[in-house]
């Protein structure tokens, strides 16, 4: 279904390094991704894994001591990987690519009041000024959900929620018109209640402005609300993507199930909830074979020796583990996850 | 999508098989963390390293006070305060210009300058460095409990703004009338009021430290505050102490030449970098004699040019954001 | 569950917070008891007040009003020196940010040491090495990382050291705030399987703190659910969660994330509007509905309340 959306944005065999005291740590280890026009793609991993570096290379926002070794970023033709100067950033940041981060305490101005803050972006994407530009502004302000607009436009950051804040970063991301929004944990810092408002303005709001959103977290609760398509990371690589009904009750590799499994949802009162052993893997290191063979209870002695090629599980969904090879054991997931795997299995039959 | 399961393809079929057996898991290999050798004090160390500056300067004072301390056990030195006779007259040696003999010439009354500049260097970075160190132990002791006991933040606060409010000068002055003018006056006179900057910066510190996560944990598990203050609180502030006190010394020394210029510092018959410089302010205009002035001050601005520039790298190496 | 020893009671605490103007009810009136070996939960979100009744019961914080009674006996205002040793041996905590909750300029022997340093609980140093040895072995971690700096280890590794901490004092009670948010997902699966199964080896009892209902229904065997200073709901966890009744918890429920899309995208969140009961004429006291099961309600919600029990019942 997704291969009939047009391409939107192509990352092909990218390697981002970064430089940190005299060692090199390899962040991005050789990853390919196809962002699709209108989808909502969520990229799920741990810290470590990689996923802000991933979206923050799109933006040219990494840190000074990292670069991007090899591979390319194709968007509307422009390779963004041989962007060198900030001019030719400025063309994508804002415009074409927007980013909500995680914590709305920090990513506002405290000195200046909120309307002006988003006016600023409208003036500068969206070519208004003056009277347009404020009544654009107010226009954002309904959109988010923000109420009594006139009176906000004229308060401070501080004088808002998390919540409400976390609406006003949204609505600076929105004033640049851009084709597609990355949400960095957007609901990590908030209330659970507020959690679900603003995943479902977000929602919202990619159907009513056709955007393509990418989320990233670590929340799996998250991704099952407002994702179509899940790409899951550890360490500096994709180890399983598809849609996601078929990650979550179909998914192939080890470190899915570890993680699914390890969710307090499926454990059961009284006994021990299943859990991954040891901590994830030294990125200064060349990692060989598979990054997860370490803490891999199904690892076999290929795991530790070649990085697992893509196998194919469906026309959308794809696993980066040697299980899948004709060669492999059969192996079945965790006694943990069958329940949900068979409820999965039930609420697919039905819809 | 791009994705190809055809990269397997370069392995040979046979070795293949094999290699698709489980391998037996290695628990503490999971657990082994990803050792990162970051030491605070090593990072900070070669990031100085990497300022040349600095440790060219480091260099030359280490070399100006080693120099200091052994002049005096070199042979061929005169004495600083003996006064010489021209031989052939049997006069005072005056403002003779620096020759064979006399290497910086003499003053007025007829000294060795070189051994006076040295003499001068040695009083004055001693009394640079007890002042500095004075006011280091009085400021933190003071600081630490200011900031730290809630009980004796207000007490401590009136006495900050009662100190702060005199001008040292006038302290200075009733010191010098009070008690002979000598090193250790002058020494007294600059601690009592110089604890007061140290005081509040540590102060400052440590109210930012106090209700970090870490020390409510102490309390919760019943350390006594001085515990607290010791393990938990001064190891974060060594650095930002090392580098008040690298700032201090040149203050203090600069504050002893201001002192001198008022009249209020050592007696010429001890030789100080101010009474050097004092002596060879009157005398600036007249061009052989300048070099009386020119001596002094070199030594002087080498030496606070030196500390500052010491002192700003240290800080800026000791900060974690600079380890990378 | 037989478990009706009272180890901690809290009643009719207020905590105030500034004076005069400026004087804000972080905790209103609020009372309940935790028994001994069980894991009693508080729940809330941010600005509830359950990370200030945690710490009040540690005694970092003051109370304006009320009592907390440890044993029967208050632990608050002027108590005596033996007492106050025995509680602070007796009362340990866990916090929230593992990245903050270490001394980073000391070894791990020393933070894992530092309460047996404080009560002398050890003969001599051999003894001492011993304690830490176990209680880093008992958490999971090797013996040869006392000698390591906090810097070198992982978020939950390091949660790991502060656990440990804890666990060297031999402690009776246990306050966990928020253990594992500041955690990813897959390590707050280990250290919750590591909180659960030392609370049985060693038969501890722990206030649970959380703001994520799904760890709390794993974990918990009674739960309490604070909004603004208040409790709005005590109940077993089980019931609570399959029966909710105050419009609180309910929302709070229903927000929560489900791991499953089917279900999560054609879910009906409920919120929660505070203005929907009107206390200034009938104000609320916290009453039983049910055997074990409280919530803040004032007479006329109470009807409304067990009137829609009996339909739950009645299915």
């Amino acid at each position: 279904m997704t291969q009939a959306l047009s391409r939107i944005l192509a990352i092909q065999n990218l390697v981002i390094k970064f430089s940190l005291r005299g060692r090199i740590l390899t962040a991005i280890r050789d990853i390919s991704l196809d962002l699709y026009k209108g989808e909502s793609l969520a990229i799920v991993g741990e810290s470590g894994s990689g996923k802000s570096v991933l979206m923050k290379s799109i933006m040219g926002l990494l840190d000074k001591n990292g670069y991007i070794d090899q591979g390319q970023i194709i968007y509307n033709n422009w390779d963004l990987t041989q962007f060198k100067t900030e001019q030719e950033w400025l063309a994508i940041r804002g415009k074409e690519v927007a980013m909500v981060t995680q914590d709305p305490m920090t990513s506002l101005n405290p000195l200046k009041t909120i309307g002006k803050q988003i006016e600023e972006c409208v003036i500068l994407h969206q070519c208004q000024k003056g009277r347009a530009a404020y009544l654009e502004t107010l226009k954002l302000l309904k959109d988010v959900g923000i109420h009594d607009v006139e009176k906000r436009y004229r308060q401070y950051p501080h004088e808002f929620s998390g919540g409400m804040r976390q609406r006003i970063v949204i609505a600076i991301a929105l004033a640049c018109k851009p084709k597609i929004l990355i949400c960095d944990e957007p609901t990590t810092a908030l209330d659970v209640t507020i959690q679900a408002q603003i995943l479902q303005l977000l929602k919202h709001l990619q159907q009513k402005y056709g955007l393509t959103t990418v989320y990233i977290t670590h929340d799996l609760g998250v991704v099952a609300k407002v994702a179509d398509r899940i790409a899951v990371m550890y360490a500096g690589d994709i180890i399983e993507i598809g849609e996601t009904h078929e990650i979550f009750f179909n998914a192939k590799h080890p470190y899915t199930w570890a993680l699914i499994s390890s969710l307090p949802q499926l454990g059961s009162k009284g006994e021990q909830l299943y859990s991954i052993k040891g901590t994830p893997p030294n990125l200064f290191q060349d990692i060989k074979g598979d990054a997860f063979a370490p803490r891999n209870p199904y690892a076999l002695k290929i795991d530790f020796l070649e990085r697992p090629p893509f196998f194919q599980v469906s026309d959308t969904h794809y696993a980066r583990t040697w299980l899948l090879d004709p060669l492999a054991p059969q192996v079945q997931p965790p006694e943990a996850l069958w329940a949900f795997f068979e409820e999965g299995r039930r609420y697919a039959h039905e819809s | 999508m791009g994705m190809y399961s055809e990269e397997i393809n370069n392995i040979s079929h046979k070795s293949r098989e094999t290699l698709f057996e489980f391998a037996v898991m290695d628990e503490r290999q999971a657990e082994e963390t990803a050792y990162s050798n970051y030491s605070y004090w090593r990072s900070t160390w070669k990031s100085f390293l990497k300022n040349r500056i600095a440790i060219f300067l480091l260099v030359g004072v280490l070399i100006i006070v080693t120099f200091t301390i052994l002049q005096p056990y070199l042979p061929a030195q005169k004495s600083p305060t003996e006064i010489y006779l021209d031989e052939q007259t049997g006069l005072q040696a005056r403002n003779i210009a620096p020759n064979a003999e006399f290497w910086f010439g003499t003053n007025s009354i007829g000294q060795d300058l070189w051994s006076r500049i040295w003499a001068g260097t040695r009083t004055s970075l001693l009394i640079g460095c007890v002042v500095a160190l004075v006011e280091a132990i009085i400021g933190i002791s003071i600081g630490t409990l200011w900031g730290f006991s809630r009980k004796l933040e207000l007490p401590i606060t009136q006495l900050y703004n009662i100190v702060d409010n005199i001008p040292t000068t006038i302290v200075l002055i009733l010191m010098s009338y009070i008690l002979r003018p000598s090193v250790s006056t002058i020494i007294i006179a600059m601690c009592i009021t110089g604890w007061v900057e140290m005081a509040r910066f540590i102060r400052n510190q440590i109210v930012i430290l106090r209700d970090r996560e870490y020390n409510l944990a102490s309390k919760c598990l019943g350390t006594p505050d001085y515990r607290i203050i010791v393990k938990n609180l001064l190891p974060y502030l060594i650095s930002v102490i090392m580098l008040r006190l690298s700032l201090a010394i040149p203050f203090a020394i600069g504050a002893e030449v201001f002192l001198t210029y008022i009249g209020l510092g050592l007696p010429i018959s001890e030789p100080s970098l101010g009474n050097l410089i004092n002596e060879g302010r009157v005398l600036m205009m007249s061009p052989e004699l300048r070099y009386q002035l020119i001596f002094p001050s070199i030594v002087l601005s080498v030496i606070t040019i030196a500390f500052y520039i010491i002192g700003n790298s240290f800080a800026d190496a000791a900060d974690p954001k600079n380890h990378v | 569950m037989s478990h009706k020893e009272v180890l901690v009671e809290v009643k009719n605490l207020k905590i105030a917070f500034g004076k005069g103007k400026h004087k804000f009810m972080a905790i209103n009136d609020v009372s309940f008891t935790i028994f001994k070996g069980e894991i009693f939960g508080l729940v809330g979100e941010s600005g509830s007040g359950k990370t200030t009744i945690g710490r009040a019961i540690m005694r970092i914080n003051d109370v304006t009003e009320g009592q907390i009674l440890y044993r029967g006996r208050n632990i608050h205002g002027k108590i005596a020196k033996s007492w106050d040793r025995e509680i602070t041996q007796k009362i340990q905590m866990i916090f929230q940010d593992p990245m903050a909750s270490l001394n980073e300029r000391a070894k791990v022997d020393y933070i894992i040491s530092e309460g047996l340093f404080n009560t002398k609980n050890f003969k001599d140093e051999t003894d001492r090495q011993q304690k830490v040895r176990a209680a880093l072995l008992n958490v999971g971690l090797l013996s040869e990382f006392s000698s390591r700096f906090p810097h070198e280890f992982s978020g939950g590794q390091r949660q790991r050291i502060g656990i440990a901490r804890a666990l060297v004092m031999e402690p009776e009670f246990i306050i966990a705030d928020e253990p594992i948010s500041a955690l990813d997902v897959s390590i707050r699966a280990q250290v919750l399987n590591l909180l659960a199964s030392l609370q049985q080896q060693k038969n501890l009892t722990y206030l649970f703190i959380a703001h994520d209902l799904s760890v709390v229904r794993f974990i918990t065997d009674r739960t309490a659910v604070i909004y603004k200073g208040k409790i709005v709901e005590l109940a077993e966890t089980e019931r609570l969660f399959s029966n909710p009744i105050h419009p609180y918890t309910r929302a709070l429920l229903s927000a929560v994330p489900e791991p499953n899309p089917y279900k999560e995208r054609n879910k009906i969140v409920e919120i929660y509007d505070p203005a929907q009961h009107c206390y200034d004429r009938n104000p609320p006291s916290f009453k039983e509905i049910e055997e074990g099961h409280f919530v803040l309600a004032n007479e006329e919600e109470m009807a409304e309340y067990q009137a829609s029990l009996q339909m739950e019942v009645h299915k």
